[in-house]
């Protein structure tokens, strides 16, 4: 069961002035896994706790404790209140009115077709998974895992309710590692960080391929072991969904949120090649480049009602046509941009990974739109390239610019015909440049939701759930290239 | 804002674990592995104060075991001692439940030699107040933008079987960085035992000193080979990649780690490269997870050869080897690389014409069959010429092997390791460290 949170707020005590708001977060996990044909022990994880947010003598502070007792939340508040007065000293908000939650009473809860099925029937599918995630000996690691969360999110503001979300996530994945002769390569169902994880119930299991998807993989990982290198040089690139979700995070999402703009995370997670100025005109990709925050997408991985500082989610549009129209920023974010001269349309985006952490400006749902191009228009389409799936490696800059992602799977295509499986695909390029370079977007029908539970960013470090979506993008003129021998 | 005592996790933290002692029935063993912390956070940004709050946690693991059956389940402590005992009783409950529709655990490990072991160090915390106008102070009108985090930090296990151990400290760190414009910057970070206010407002008016030659007009370099000077810090980011599974006897089995051409005796590193998980020059615990004790320090590669692996009870099962007391993740926690010949005040006048590598960021495998791997030049990097700094050069994607750049193009280690402590907070604080000398290498292969 999911540890209780209190129904109702004690009255807390706070000077003449000051503002209290209270937001409490209870989880829990359950992880079955079969590993190397073993069933693991089940894992479970609880957390609940309350995180008080004062706003007092000009500053804003915060204190986050377990102890969800009247005295242990009036503890917490005297504490954060001592912490906004020296913000309120020390801080950087002189002038700016700090923004309190803005939404009330709203009740938001993610939506399940389906319940999951008991334990012991996910267990013996997991099993058929495994076992048919090993075609031969050279398959020398398989897993097949399945990871659900539920999660309840309450925030008060003086007492008043803001929101109750109550999430449901599931997160299926199998993998396949095959080595013979000092090689080896890894296949897996949702990239090996879970990129195929969705809220709702067994229809997220139903659509992720698990059920079946074994013997894919393991075949998928054997023919990745014979394949030959990636080509090297500059050619098409096609990227499926699987990828096109970390290029979408990487350098889309992560530089158009507005702290790394407004220099926040220039000491840990990287500053942004995007300045305030760029907004309204500035081209970021080519006309076929549409690209939305949206948060209400059924299912999605980080769908919301509310964000954690207490704003109404809405779904905007994030870049148009390929040109940026805003940033990912939350109400206190556009407050500081204003404060700067700077007048920016926002999202509701300010998240936090759990009670323990404050809200920072965090990506959620970044979709790609569909555009009018079928996957077998965009191969024929192609005269020399490689089509890619699955992220398996990504490092880009501070500024999120120049990048260099690898992939699990490729596929040659030459003269408009999809050619061998090649192994070890990678890319690299600079991302200012790298959206103008696309040359095609798939249809509506070929889009997959998808996302990661692990996008890492902040001081103290958080670890959030973000959802991408997209159809297969054709790119031109990619430096792409493959493994060292 | 002015009780600076760190907080008193062992009284709130040891009496539960004793519960765990006496909280077995006939035939069950029950383990429970304790981490807490009183944190304080404060984010700074242009030179001000940015973010600042308190965090209270403290999380038990408890595992049930049961005829070869185990399960786990972590639940939070809210400080109460009647409410914690019954979570105690509640997760025990679930725990039954679940292992009445268990199977056997073919890789169960328990450590079956109870002992007791109770450390705490004394606190040595900056004041909150005075640690926050001491950096706004010092950074006058420079943009400094900062992190600081300090407080009491715990681990401690127990079990049924007579185990009690307890390791608290009161680590703090303060990373920051001095911007110039751009994503150029000098960045440094002050960590415990030494609490020294003026120590720290000298550190950040020489990092606004170093600075000025990042306002120098900026060099672009065509990619290429580079002769580089490598600064303790950037080589801590190089031989981090290692515990991506590199020591970890599980991916060598697995077909996962960038090393099996080194532990297969096909590859090796320099002689001047000797590797070791130094948890005794790093102060760590000795105990893991599992209640395992852990070796003062593990040798992992000695002359350039492979010494040995990070093997976890678990991995000890299944593959039949001799646990080292890792944890499950097999990764190093105080990873050591021993310093060489090379006095570091030399490090440029050695280098002579080439590259100054401050700070390397974002590294991750390009093939990692092969330990290559990719990844950014990041805050400053300098152009020098016969041992001169003479301009900063923009950032740059180096893509190079491992065995390239700690073997056949390493030249020298500087002689004393600096200690740098792990500044990552995802979801918890950490004990953990790394150990890394500066290292002067002919060659770094840079594509973008």
């Amino acid at each position: 069961m999911l540890p209780d949170l209190p129904d109702r707020l004690p009255a807390l005590r706070c000077p003449p002035g000051a503002s209290l708001s209270v937001r409490m977060v209870a989880e829990r996990q359950h992880q079955l896994q079969v590993l190397r044909g073993v069933v693991q022990p089940d894992a479970v994880w609880l957390d609940a706790g309350a995180m008080v947010t004062a706003w007092h003598a000009g500053g804003v502070g915060y204190a986050a404790s377990a102890d969800l007792s009247a005295a242990g939340l009036q503890a917490a508040a005297d504490r954060a209140l001592a912490w906004a007065a020296t913000v309120g000293r020390l801080g950087l908000f002189a002038g700016i009115e700090l923004p309190r939650p803005s939404a009330r009473g709203v009740s938001w809860r993610s939506p399940v077709e389906r319940p999951l099925p008991a334990r012991a029937e996910l267990l013996a599918e997991l099993l058929v998974e495994s076992a048919a995630l090993r075609r031969d000996e050279r398959i020398v690691h398989w897993a097949a895992t399945l990871r659900q969360v539920e999660g309840r999110h309450r925030l008060f503001l003086d007492g008043e309710p803001v929101a109750d979300q109550r999430f449901a996530f599931v997160e299926p994945n199998l993998e396949a590692t095959a080595a013979q002769a000092g090689r080896s390569q890894t296949r897996t169902l949702g990239g090996q960080y879970n990129g195929f994880c969705m809220q709702g119930g067994d229809e997220v299991i139903a659509r992720s391929g698990l059920r079946g998807g074994g013997e894919r993989i393991g075949e998928e990982a054997l023919q990745l072991l014979m394949a030959p290198n990636c080509p090297s040089g500059p050619m098409s690139l096609l990227l499926e969904p699987d990828q096109m979700l970390l290029q979408i995070h990487e350098s889309i999402g992560h530089p158009l949120e507005l702290d790394r703009i407004l220099g926040d995370e220039r000491n840990f997670a990287g500053t942004s090649f995007v300045t305030p100025d760029m907004f309204g005109h500035y081209r970021y990709g080519s006309p076929l480049l549409d690209v939305s925050f949206d948060p209400g997408v059924p299912g999605q991985y980080a769908s919301y009602g509310v964000d954690d500082e207490g704003a109404a989610a809405q779904p905007v549009r994030l870049i148009e046509r390929g040109v940026l129209m805003r940033p990912l920023g939350g109400a206190l974010s556009v407050a500081r941009a204003a404060a700067l001269g700077h007048r920016l349309q926002g999202t509701a985006n300010a998240r936090a990974s759990g009670w323990h952490r404050p809200p920072i400006d965090r990506m959620g749902n970044i979709n790609v739109e569909p555009g009018s191009s079928s996957l077998p228009e965009m191969i024929r389409a192609t005269e020399r390239g490689v089509l890619m799936r699955t992220n398996v490696s990504w490092s880009i800059d501070d500024s999120r610019n120049k990048f260099q992602f690898g992939c699990e799977w490729g596929r040659l295509i030459i003269d408009g015909e999809l050619g061998p499986v090649v192994r070890n695909p990678n890319y690299r390029g600079v991302s200012a440049t790298f959206w103008r370079s696309l040359a095609a977007v798939g249809s509506a029908d070929e889009v997959r939701h998808l996302g990661t539970p692990y996008c890492g960013k902040g001081e103290p470090g958080q670890v959030a759930r973000v959802g991408h979506a997209a159809p297969p993008c054709l790119f031109h003129g990619v430096d792409v290239f493959g493994a060292e021998a | 804002m002015s009780g600076d005592a760190a907080a008193p996790l062992l009284e709130r933290g040891l009496p539960l674990l004793d519960r765990i002692g006496s909280a077995a029935r006939p035939g069950e063993v029950v383990l429970g592995w304790l981490r807490a912390e009183s944190s304080d956070f404060v984010r700074f940004n242009h030179g001000r104060v940015r973010q600042a709050g308190s965090v209270e946690r403290a999380l038990l693991e408890l595992r049930l075991v049961r005829d070869a059956r185990q399960a786990t389940l972590q639940f939070v402590l809210s400080g109460h001692e009647a409410t914690d005992a019954d979570r105690l009783g509640a997760a025990l409950t679930e725990l039954r439940g679940l292992l009445a529709d268990s199977q056997p655990d073919p890789w169960l490990a328990l450590c079956e030699q109870p002992r007791e072991q109770i450390t705490r160090l004394a606190p040595a915390l900056p004041p909150r107040e005075a640690l926050c106008d001491t950096v706004c102070a010092a950074a006058g009108d420079a943009d400094l933008v900062g992190f600081y985090a300090g407080g009491a930090l715990a681990c401690g296990f127990a079990s049924s079987l007579g185990h009690r151990l307890w390791h608290e400290a009161s680590p703090w760190f303060f990373d920051h960085s001095v911007q110039v414009g751009g994503d150029r910057a000098v960045k440094a970070t002050l960590s415990w035992p030494a609490w020294d206010a003026q120590a720290l407002a000298a550190g950040i008016a020489r990092a606004r000193r170093d600075a000025a030659i990042l306002a120098r007009p900026v060099r672009t370099l065509p990619p290429g080979g580079y002769r580089a000077w490598l600064s303790p810090t950037a080589m801590a980011e190089l031989i981090g990649m290692l515990n991506w599974g590199g020591f970890s006897a599980a991916a060598l089995r697995s077909g996962h780690s960038p090393l099996t051409g080194l532990a297969e005796g096909g590859q090796r590193f320099s002689p001047m490269v000797s590797l070791a998980d130094d948890l005794a020059a790093g102060g760590l615990p000795r105990f893991q997870s599992e209640g395992f004790a852990r070796p003062d320090r593990l040798p992992l590669v000695q002359a350039g050869a492979w010494s040995g692996s990070l093997v976890s009870p678990r991995s000890a099962r299944e593959f039949g080897l001799t646990g080292t007391g890792a944890d499950a993740a097999e990764t190093a926690q105080a990873l050591s690389l021993a310093g060489g010949d090379l006095p570091e005040a030399d490090a440029l006048r050695r280098l002579g014409t080439g590259l100054a590598v401050s700070n390397f960021w974002y590294l991750n495998w390009s093939d990692r069959a092969a330990a290559r791997i990719t990844g950014m030049t990041r805050f400053a990097t300098l152009w020098v010429e016969d041992g001169e700094p003479v301009a900063p050069v923009a950032v740059m994607r180096f893509d190079d092997s491992l065995y390239r750049l700690l073997g056949s193009e390493l030249e020298a280690l500087s002689q004393v390791p600096a200690r740098l402590p792990d500044t990552q907070t995802y979801d918890h604080r950490s004990f953990g460290l790394s150990l890394t000398p500066g290292a002067l290498v002919s060659r770094l292969s840079f594509t973008l």
